[in-house]
């Protein structure tokens, strides 16, 4: 294997990264001081995936919910579970599901080696029965109406309805309970053989473990397979929304807003330094410094949770601009003016510069937590950039570039997503 | 370890000196009594996070907080036992990653002590236009706690349970108190803040801790002090059981049962206390998880929640309205099992592990959370203290301690049904 070092000078971090010829790539930080690590073994498989290439080479649609009912079920086992197993070593172990992955995870301060071990091989290990699907339907189903309830997740997924028409952004991560009532064992033995192939794989290790024993780790554990990618299907939406208004009324206090204003795209990736610019204009157009934010606020529309983001990933982008209003329409008025006249006259340079130092503070400060730095390391392998790619380009940044991202902002983009009290 | 000084009476200093990390924590806890000054005292912090005399408007704090890399300020409301804790933080980015030679740890304390010491007054008034804006969000935050119908139920059980101890408040006064807060009110607060309330300055990262006590200590050299301490009333059994309920156009109920913990201090028992409390629903080993969980998939979550410096504990679950019976009779079970030992020693070894690995905190913000919560305490108990102590507990001293829980309350949070009917059980 052929380890290659990246290393940030300023950061005084080290990435080493290799892939194993089973096609799985590793990434490991080390880190002095440290007594714990933390790894995270991610697979791209998300919510979004809704279909898979069969053997005639054409895709098929699979139910909504299998990558994240997958996580919960490789928790088992013929005989110790995974959490039983990491009890013996300490370790806190977790696994997340998300649009476009699933990530199988621990922490710990002893025993990291035979962590890791466990961590690879109940990943790579699945044991689904009829019995074991249909108690997992129960939680899961638990699981989806505890997230129909919160405002803040059913104001965003409104938003990507809205916005999307086809894209399965727009559902939701869990799927539903019918999607999810359609999933038996031979599905999950299916799905699984198509996506957990360790060329569809990443392992990000950081904290107290030398990469050289994560390596050695890997080779032993590592079940060598046919090299086989998995192909996403890209299929392209237009920058127009669905609708431009989604309401909901659900048991809040006050009304709840999101506005979205979507990009259309042309390549299923947005580079990572329009991500960034991205970021960037929106803190300076929208941040706690900003005018807007003070305007807002003056006229009581606006609490200290109003906010932007920048959503994107495979085949989808857009911006995400909201909070709690007493009068969405009104506030959403307001933004997109403030937007039209920063297109027209051109963002205010020290706000950008602001920002910028805002932002590269922020991103040095993701090498703090070794959770964040293993889950950036994946993030950014599974969007093919080098380790410390963002530090780059946010340093790099000009004001010209975060002009040119603000102005692809337009009105007849945009949908706005409300959340009211029940009548 | 810890350095601990007090730099004025009740003012004590927690720092952790390391360079293992890129950012650098200073946090500042101030305790009061839980007595009808709550609300302007929650007012207050807000209004000192808003603005301060150098940066005295809401924009220009935000800017200067941008340019010091982003430093990120936040203030809380907090109970901690019967005491109301006002804590205003700065995180910030260690000085070795600056684009040019200037100390950002040195500017963040003395931001930080200017925003409490020298706060956006004019003639003893912070200003009616200030105030009015921070009731609004006050009471908008405050009424917000119903979105998030966990926290809500949670919150709701406890003040049923405590109806009749200080510990039963909102932690921010209720509405019509902070409604009628006059402007008057919140500059005796500020005033007695500084001279009456506990202080704990909690210090992580690698910034100078003698440095950030000197800018302190200046500030209280001039500062008359007469600090009141805060004291807990502990229950050590519950009173007469109780069942409220109430009902919301929700998908799924959510039920939460208290319990006394059986303690006479936040101190009492508390690494055998602590692992009962794990054994019983805290860790993916515990009986509430192996049981509501994974055996009967009754919920997603069921887990308890040990409040050491009020001596309850509280199990919560997301479940159906329905199943509620069934629910609270299987953790009933359970604590029941654990009472009686019945618990596989293994599982006793897996809580040590995992506690264990819990108190190994990996972030700033892991280790000044820690130590800032301790500011009543008068002893700064280590994490690794508390692991040796958690090490020693024996499967007879979790019995013991299960068996001291009493229950107190139930609350259930109940889905209306479609039709408007009572759910059958």
């Amino acid at each position: 294997m052929q380890i290659n070092q990246i290393t940030n000078e300023k950061l005084g971090e080290s990435v080493f990264c290799t892939r194993h010829e089973s096609g799985l790539e590793i990434r490991v930080m080390p880190k002095a001081g440290y007594t714990s690590a933390y790894a995270v073994f991610g697979v791209k498989y998300g919510s979004i995936d809704t279909a898979i290439k069969n053997e005639n080479g054409e895709f098929e649609t699979i139910p909504e919910g299998t990558a994240h009912f997958l996580e919960h079920k490789l928790f088992e086992s013929e005989d110790l579970n995974a959490f039983e197993r990491f009890a013996k070593t300490g370790a806190s172990a977790n696994a997340y599901t998300s649009f476009e992955k699933t990530a199988y995870l621990f922490k710990g301060s002893e025993n990291i080696g035979e962590s890791l071990e466990i961590l690879l091989d109940f990943v790579q290990n699945p044991y689904f029965t009829q019995q074991t699907v249909e108690k997992e339907q129960g939680i899961i189903g638990q699981e989806i109406r505890m997230y129909q309830d919160l405002p803040d997740w059913q104001v965003m997924f409104n938003l990507l309805r809205a916005l999307y028409s086809a894209h399965p952004v727009r559902i939701d991560i869990a799927g539903t309970q019918e999607s999810i009532a359609k999933i038996d064992a031979d599905l999950l033995y299916r799905l699984y053989k198509n996506f957990y192939n360790p060329a569809n794989m990443v392992l990000c290790v950081v904290g107290a473990i030398e990469p050289q024993e994560v390596f050695d780790i890997v080779d032993r554990c590592i079940k060598k397979t046919d090299v086989k990618p998995v192909e996403r299907k890209f299929e392209k939406e237009s920058g127009k929304p669905v609708q431009s208004f989604i309401e909901e009324q659900l048991s809040v206090a006050q009304k709840q807003f999101l506005l979205g204003f979507k990009e259309e795209l042309d390549a299923p990736l947005l580079s990572l330094e329009d991500e960034i610019a991205s970021e960037i204009v929106l803190e300076a157009l929208c941040g706690k410094s900003s005018p807007l934010f003070k305007r807002l606020l003056d006229e009581e529309l606006i609490d200290m949770g109003f906010g932007s983001e920048m959503f994107n990933g495979f085949g989808f982008s857009c911006v995400m601009i909201g909070g709690t209003s007493a009068d969405p329409e009104k506030t959403a008025d307001i933004i997109k003016s403030e937007i039209r006249k920063a297109q027209t006259e051109g963002i205010d340079p020290a706000a950008f510069e602001r920002a910028k130092r805002k932002f590269y503070g922020r991103y040095v400060m993701c090498y703090n937590d070794i959770d964040d730095t293993a889950n950036m390391l994946m993030n950014l392998y599974f969007n093919d950039y080098e380790p410390f790619a963002e530090l780059e380009a946010c340093k790099n940044l000009t004001v010209e570039k975060a002009q040119e991202r603000l102005n692809i902002l337009k009105a007849d983009n945009s949908a706005l997503s409300v959340i009211s009290p029940i009548a | 370890m810890p350095q601990v000084r007090m730099i004025a009476e009740q003012v004590r200093l927690v720092s952790e000196q390391t360079d293992r990390f890129k950012t650098g924590r200073i946090s500042v806890s101030m305790a009061l009594p839980m007595d009808e000054k709550m609300a302007a005292n929650s007012l207050l912090i807000f209004l000192l996070k808003r603005s301060c005399k150098e940066y005295p408007d809401f924009s220009l704090l935000n800017g200067k907080l941008d340019e010091l890399y982003g430093a990120s300020l936040s203030a809380s409301v907090s109970k901690s036992g019967e005491a109301q804790v006002l804590t205003l933080s700065l995180t910030f980015l260690d000085d070795r990653f600056a684009l040019t030679e200037e100390s950002i740890a040195e500017q963040c304390a003395k931001l930080l002590a200017s925003m409490i010491f020298s706060p956006n007054c004019k003639n003893g008034s912070f200003g009616a236009e200030n105030l009015a804006a921070e009731k609004r969000l006050l009471i908008q935050r405050i009424e917000e706690e119903l979105n998030d119908k966990r926290t809500y139920a949670f919150n709701r059980c406890i003040s049923y349970m405590c109806a009749n101890e200080a510990y039963g408040k909102d932690k921010y006064g209720t509405i019509e108190e902070i409604e009628s807060v006059k402007i008057t009110d919140v500059y005796s607060a500020w005033k007695n803040l500084l001279s009456s309330a506990i202080f704990q300055i909690t210090v992580v990262g690698s910034c100078n801790a003698d440095d950030v006590a000197e800018i302190f200590a200046k500030k209280f050299e001039k500062t008359e002090r007469n600090p009141v301490k805060p004291e807990t009333v502990f229950y050590k059994r519950g009173g007469h059981f109780n069942r409220y309920e109430e009902k919301f156009p929700v998908n799924q109920g959510k039920l939460v049962i208290g319990f006394r913990a059986g303690t006479a201090d936040s101190r009492d028992n508390l690494a055998a206390v602590t692992v009962m409390n794990d054994i019983f629903g805290m860790g993916t080993y515990s009986k509430l998880f192996m049981n509501v969980r994974e055996k009967l998939s009754l919920a997603y979550y069921c887990w308890s929640r040990l409040i050491a410096s009020k001596g309850i504990v509280l199990v919560e679950g997301g479940i159906d309205t329905d199943k509620e019976k069934k629910v609270s009779a299987e953790i009933l079970s359970q604590l029941s099992d654990l009472r009686n030992g019945k618990t596989d020693p293994e599982v006793l070894e897996s809580s040590k592990r995992s506690l264990k690995e819990r108190h190994t905190f990996t972030t700033p913000e892991g280790i000044c959370a820690w130590y800032a919560s301790q500011v009543l305490e008068d002893e700064i108990l280590t994490p690794e203290s508390l692991v040796g102590e958690i090490e020693n507990v024996t499967m007879e001293q979790v019995c013991e301690a299960a068996k001291k829980l009493s229950i107190d309350t139930i609350f259930m949070l109940s889905a209306e049904s479609e039709e408007g009917e009572e759910n059958a059980d």
